[in-house]
């Protein structure tokens, strides 16, 4: 073992998330498999072949991400690939929506940067700042009357709607928020 | 047993010489999968008998860093992998090769 105060951050944070990994499986295996698991970090921490300590990070965080969706995997009782036959009211995570999140939030941040930069000296925060604290103030009230809420504990997205205004937001609307039942998918023609 | 795209990687890797011992990352970047997908696919072919795991002996040559468990196939896996990796060669050759000659569709009898 190495000393712990030696390990670089990324080591620490890619074992956390194997670890955590390694809970959903059962006892004695689930601890067999961090130790294989975790083994494997130095090697990628020390990758020659890999050229930056960066991109070596990247890499283990990679790993870990791969680790944790493996022990999903290895979890289920038959540890077949079909995680979402028995779970057909649960919709997968809304790639679509977090994007187009993303993507108004990045316009957002454009349109106050692109007229920050046009009007050196004036102060254009402050018109947008009462529609900042309006959305986030939407955001939590729709939070509060929500009765259940995705990812992150309700506690969490208030957190994460408050501190990042207005990603968090965003991102509550396009992830967390459980999207009100659809009568019928629409059939595909 | 279905022979995918990343399982024949493996076997490939495992193939190029079938006594050594391999560790997952060490599949992982011969095999260029990612974590999520090799140990799955380890996991399926332990199952199956194909490949064995052992650990590495901790008081080894390791310079301090903890023992990794190391992957080989097993004789039934050399044998399978093989026999797979030559059928899937035999199947995708016609299609490049030459001679034989498929019928239009829609002209089958």
């Amino acid at each position: 073992m190495t000393a712990p105060s030696r390990t670089p951050p990324a080591q620490r944070l890619a074992d956390r998330l194997i670890r955590r990994a390694c809970h959903r499986l059962p006892g004695e295996a689930g601890d067999e498999r961090y130790r294989e698991w975790a083994a494997e970090l130095p090697a990628i921490l020390a990758d020659p072949d890999v050229g930056s300590g960066m991109r070596r990070s990247a890499r283990a965080l990679r790993y870990a991400a791969g680790i944790s969706r493996c022990a999903r995997r290895l979890g289920r009782p038959g540890g077949g690939p079909e995680p979402r036959a028995s779970l057909p009211a649960r919709p997968g995570f809304p790639v679509r929506r977090v994007l187009v999140g993303l993507a108004i939030y990045l316009g957002v941040v454009g349109l106050v940067v692109g007229l920050a930069a046009a009007r050196p000296g004036r102060a254009v925060l402050l018109p947008v700042l009462p529609v900042m604290v309006a959305f986030a103030a939407f955001c939590l009230i729709d939070l509060a009357r929500a009765g259940q809420v995705r990812y992150l504990p309700k506690w969490g997205w208030a957190i994460a709607c408050l501190i990042q205004i207005p990603l968090g937001g965003l991102m509550y609307l396009a992830a967390g928020k459980v999207p009100a039942t659809r009568p019928e998918p629409p059939a595909q023609p | 047993m279905k022979l995918t795209g990343p399982l024949e990687r493996v076997l490939r890797v495992f193939l190029t010489d079938p006594s050594a011992r391999r560790y997952g990352y060490d599949l992982m970047k011969a095999a260029r999968l990612p974590s999520g997908t090799l140990y799955p696919m380890l996991a399926r072919l332990h199952d199956q008998g194909l490949v064995t795991s052992e650990w590495e002996p901790s008081s080894g040559d390791a310079g301090g860093r903890p023992p990794r468990k190391y992957y080989q196939l097993t004789g039934e896996g050399i044998r399978v992998a093989r026999l797979e990796l030559a059928q899937a060669a035999r199947t995708a050759a016609p299609r490049a090769g030459h001679g034989t000659v498929r019928p239009a569709p829609g002209s089958a009898p």
